[in-house]
């Protein structure tokens, strides 16, 4: 019996195929729907490239079936307010917040999530908070500083 | 890729494109089938049962590409092989409509192997009864000698030696963005769309073999995320262009990570046996090197690697006879190919330990010891280089300014568990390498005035997130006195070129500059008798004062040579093994510094990869050739909670032969990281850790005295 999945995905519904049910919402977002700011870098939930967020928490979407969401509502760059966009990138620029930029993505989100209050914890733990994401050009430093300043 | 003034910005959004987010929906999908066996002859492969699924289109085998290599000089690469030389060589291509058939096809092929003895270690390969290539009957594929000065006269001035055997380990690139390639079939032209840090001479390569199959090539690269060496020649993409051609599709490929780390490439692993004499007050005079570099089971720039590793960390120091031997061995590991540092990397974390060593058995102080035996300005080291601007005094002195200031405001003090420890270590490095290739120590630059009166300024080489963009519109707009929102840049774009040699030791910004400011030159020139929208002009920098080396590498290989030195204090738990680093100093003679943002985020990126290099990472395989750990979990790259605070230091320097009075920093912040780390891991337990990683069960085990460390 197929029962309709509905996907909140950046403020619009979706209603999820069949076929997509027990496939992975990364390449759904990708795939189906264009959003290419979602990047795979691992599938594996090790690195954080494909980082959006459920019900307001981060998660990898390559870890994530289209099955599980049903009614869920899902964020990812291209559904962030412009102004927290511009904001990151900006920040970005001025502290040299990123070089290759396949990781960038996945801090944005992080970074909204954290600016959210996403967590209880605050800002004094951000740094394993953010110990999911890897940038391999190493650029945590500068990275940390884009967060300070933006919270 | 076309940039402008806004790329960064770009990238900054998210907006950015990069290979994978480029391919057609309608575009057919290339998979490959690997050898599970690190040695093994392909008897016979049958492809009629994967050809039989529904939505299997074709399969390629080494037929297809019969006399076809991958490499630099000495290719000896097949595209696809008759014989599995690693764990991950490729033996099949599977093309298909959706990556479901894709993965029944390759399952269904059956591939017949005929197993062969295979060798994990340089030893194991020297001992080997067979040969990894028949070319080469000791799997000894390359062999480098250099001598300098008298040794014998100079040997029986030592009061003293200090030598050791020194292991490095083969670590991946680990960029984050997995090999990735698309190819547009556009009339009788096939397009590659591919990150890659050298375009123009990829294509300069597969040109010859797309034209056999009657048809036009051309690459462009669109972003990238990340390379460090690695994105270059690559199987996946005459994979994809035969398919390409073959179908008359659009073809493309994407590595899973796991594929990524077991067939992308590794830094090669060494072994250096190496000795220093030197006087009773410390004055340098002899180092003798033998290396034996685990090429892996293809050549790429393994020999360049070898090379370097064996001779060029000598010039740092006024020695007055070197004698070094270096040999590159076949092993059925993953090929090796060049990373951030060539093998400056690996031969510095020997060099520098020994230094170390010198200084405690002298009882100098290393920073003292290093500045009585550094070259200077002026001078012409060991090997031929001609030293212009050297700051590298500045350098050390800062460190050890740092180092003092952090030392007295220290609270924690070793205890019976924590051991605290401090280490430096410094290098030397060149600015493009004359003896690499005819085109290596050159650079063109293209500026076209466009229709809408807007000018592009096209090159060969690439964006590395070094900041070439940048320099390109700093300088044109600067030279042309035209605003930078006038400009575009597109670089590796083979179709537009010009020609570039790519991204290849720390060359780019230093070699495009110049270009640019001739480009410049010719443009104004133009402009007085000839209408705008007819210019279209190329600039050329080749350095003047650069020679091709002799066979033994001797002569001045780079225009301006950089130098630095880092310092570390780690603390080191005796419980448990593990080393923190707890600050960290870079201080980096890079010439006038152009922009301090940039050029401090190649320190900081440096160094956090040089922390996982001497850290965490490593391939780690067992008997069998299976690589244990192709993925971020079990072959831990640096993540924020390894970030250590890097405080980074510039000298004060111009360099009269550099654009601006600059040289460059890009591949040099990770150089002396492993060899600092060690220096201060031996500070603080009194003893030499001389194998890497310095991971906590390496610790631990030299601590127990353990003889499985």
């Amino acid at each position: 019996m197929n029962t309709r999945l509905i996907l909140h995905i950046n403020g619009n519904e979706h209603s999820l195929p069949d076929a997509w049910h027990g496939r992975r919402l990364l390449d759904y977002l990708r795939h189906e729907l264009s959003l290419m700011s979602v990047k795979e870098g691992c599938g594996e939930g090790d690195c954080g490239a494909c980082t959006v967020l459920v019900d307001g928490e981060p998660m990898c979407s390559c870890l994530l079936l289209g099955g599980v969401l049903a009614n869920r509502s899902i964020v990812t760059v291209e559904g962030l307010s412009d102004d927290h966009r511009q904001r990151f990138a900006q920040l970005c620029e001025q502290h040299g917040g990123l070089q290759c930029g396949f990781c960038t993505s996945g801090f944005t989100m992080m970074s909204a999530w954290l600016a959210e209050g996403g967590s209880e914890t605050g800002q004094n733990s951000s740094d394993k908070l953010l110990a999911g994401n890897i940038c391999r050009c190493g650029v945590y430093q500068q990275l940390k500083k884009v967060i300070a300043d933006l919270l | 890729m076309t940039l402008n003034t806004a790329d960064f910005r770009q990238r900054a959004l998210t907006n950015a494109r990069y290979t994978a987010d480029l391919i057609p929906q309608n575009a057919i999908v290339a998979g490959v089938a690997r050898s599970p066996h690190p040695h093994a002859r392909i008897k016979n492969i049958n492809t009629a049962g994967a050809l039989a699924i529904p939505g299997v289109l074709a399969v390629l085998t080494a037929e297809d590409f019969e006399g076809i290599r991958l490499g630099h000089n000495d290719s000896d690469e097949p595209v696809l092989t008759t014989v599995a030389r690693y764990v991950g060589d490729e033996i099949a291509a599977v093309a298909a409509r959706d990556q479901q058939s894709l993965l029944r096809g390759i399952e269904a092929l059956q591939i017949e192997y005929e197993i062969l003895p295979h060798a994990i270690t340089i030893d194991d390969a020297l001992d080997l009864p067979t040969s990894i290539h028949d070319s080469c009957t000791d799997n000894i594929t390359d062999r480098f000698q250099a001598a300098r000065g008298d040794w014998y006269e100079i040997e029986s001035q030592v009061d003293i030696w200090v030598d050791n055997t020194f292991e490095t380990a083969a670590v991946p690139h680990a960029y984050l963005e997995p090999r990735a390639a698309v190819v547009h079939v556009k009339d009788d032209c096939l397009e590659l769309v591919c990150g890659s840090h050298a375009p123009s001479m990829m294509a300069d390569h597969y040109r010859p073999i797309v034209a056999s199959w009657g048809s036009q090539l051309e690459i462009h690269t669109p972003a990238m995320g990340g390379s460090f060496g690695a994105k270059w020649q690559h199987s996946t993409h005459l994979i994809c262009l035969l398919f390409a051609h073959r179908l008359q599709q659009d073809v493309a490929i994407v590595l899973s990570r796991r594929d990524d780390m077991i067939a992308g490439r590794t830094r090669a692993a060494m072994r250096f046996k190496m000795r220093i004499g030197a006087t009773a007050t410390g004055k340098l005079l002899a180092k003798e090197t033998m290396l034996w570099s685990d090429n892996g089971a293809y050549s790429l720039h393994g020999p360049a690697v070898m090379r370097a590793a064996t001779f060029r960390a000598d010039s740092l120091y006024r020695f007055a006879a070197t004698r070094s031997e270096g040999q590159l061995i076949y092993t059925n590991n993953i090929p090796s190919e060049c990373f951030r540092g060539l093998g400056i990397t690996q031969s510095t974390f020997a060099q520098e330990q020994l230094i170390d060593e010198l200084a405690k058995r002298l009882n100098i102080d290393p920073i003292k010891l290093r500045k009585m035996n550094t070259v200077c300005e002026g001078e012409t080291t060991i090997h031929g280089w001609q030293v212009g601007s050297c700051g590298i005094v500045d350098c050390l002195d800062s460190i050890s300014n740092r180092i003092n200031q952090y030392r007295r405001n220290q609270t924690s003090a070793t205890n019976n568990r924590y051991r605290i420890g401090y280490g430096v270590a410094a290098f030397i490095h060149c600015i493009g390498n004359r003896g690499y290739d005819q085109h290596f120590d050159r650079a063109y630059v293209k500026l076209t005035a466009m229709p809408d009166g807007r000018i592009r300024i096209s090159s060969g080489e690439v964006e590395l997130g070094c900041g070439t963009v940048e320099v390109l519109i700093k300088t044109v707009s600067h030279e042309l006195a035209i605003d930078p929102q006038q400009l575009d840049v597109v670089l590796g774009d083979t179709a537009i070129g010009p020609h570039g040699m790519g991204s290849f030791a720390s060359r780019t910004s230093f070699f495009v500059a110049f270009a640019a400011e001739d480009a410049c030159r010719r443009f104004n020139q133009m402009a007085q008798h000839e209408l705008l929208q007819n210019i279209e002009v190329t600039g050329i920098y080749q350095p003047d004062n650069v020679v091709v080396p002799d066979e033994s590498g001797y002569g001045n290989i780079s225009a301006a040579y950089t130098f630095g030195t880092h310092g570390c204090c780690v603390r080191v738990d005796s419980y448990t093994g593990k080393v923190s680093v707890e600050q960290y100093w870079a201080a980096h003679d890079a010439g006038k510094i152009v922009d301090i943002n940039a050029a401090e985020g190649q320190v900081i990126g440096g160094v956090m990869q040089g922390l996982g290099y001497a850290l965490t990472e490593c391939t780690a395989v067992d008997d069998n050739g299976q690589l244990l750990n192709p993925g971020y979990l079990d072959n831990r790259v640096p993540t924020f909670a390894d970030a250590v605070p890097v405080d980074v230091i510039f000298a004060d320097t111009f360099e009269n032969s550099g654009p601006a009075g600059a040289k460059t920093i890009a591949e040099q912040p990770i150089i002396p990281v492993a060899a600092c780390v060690a220096n201060a891991v031996h500070d603080a337990i009194g003893v030499r850790l001389n194998r890497l990683p310095i991971n906590p069960e390496r610790v631990w085990r030299t601590l127990n005295h353990d003889t499985n460390s």
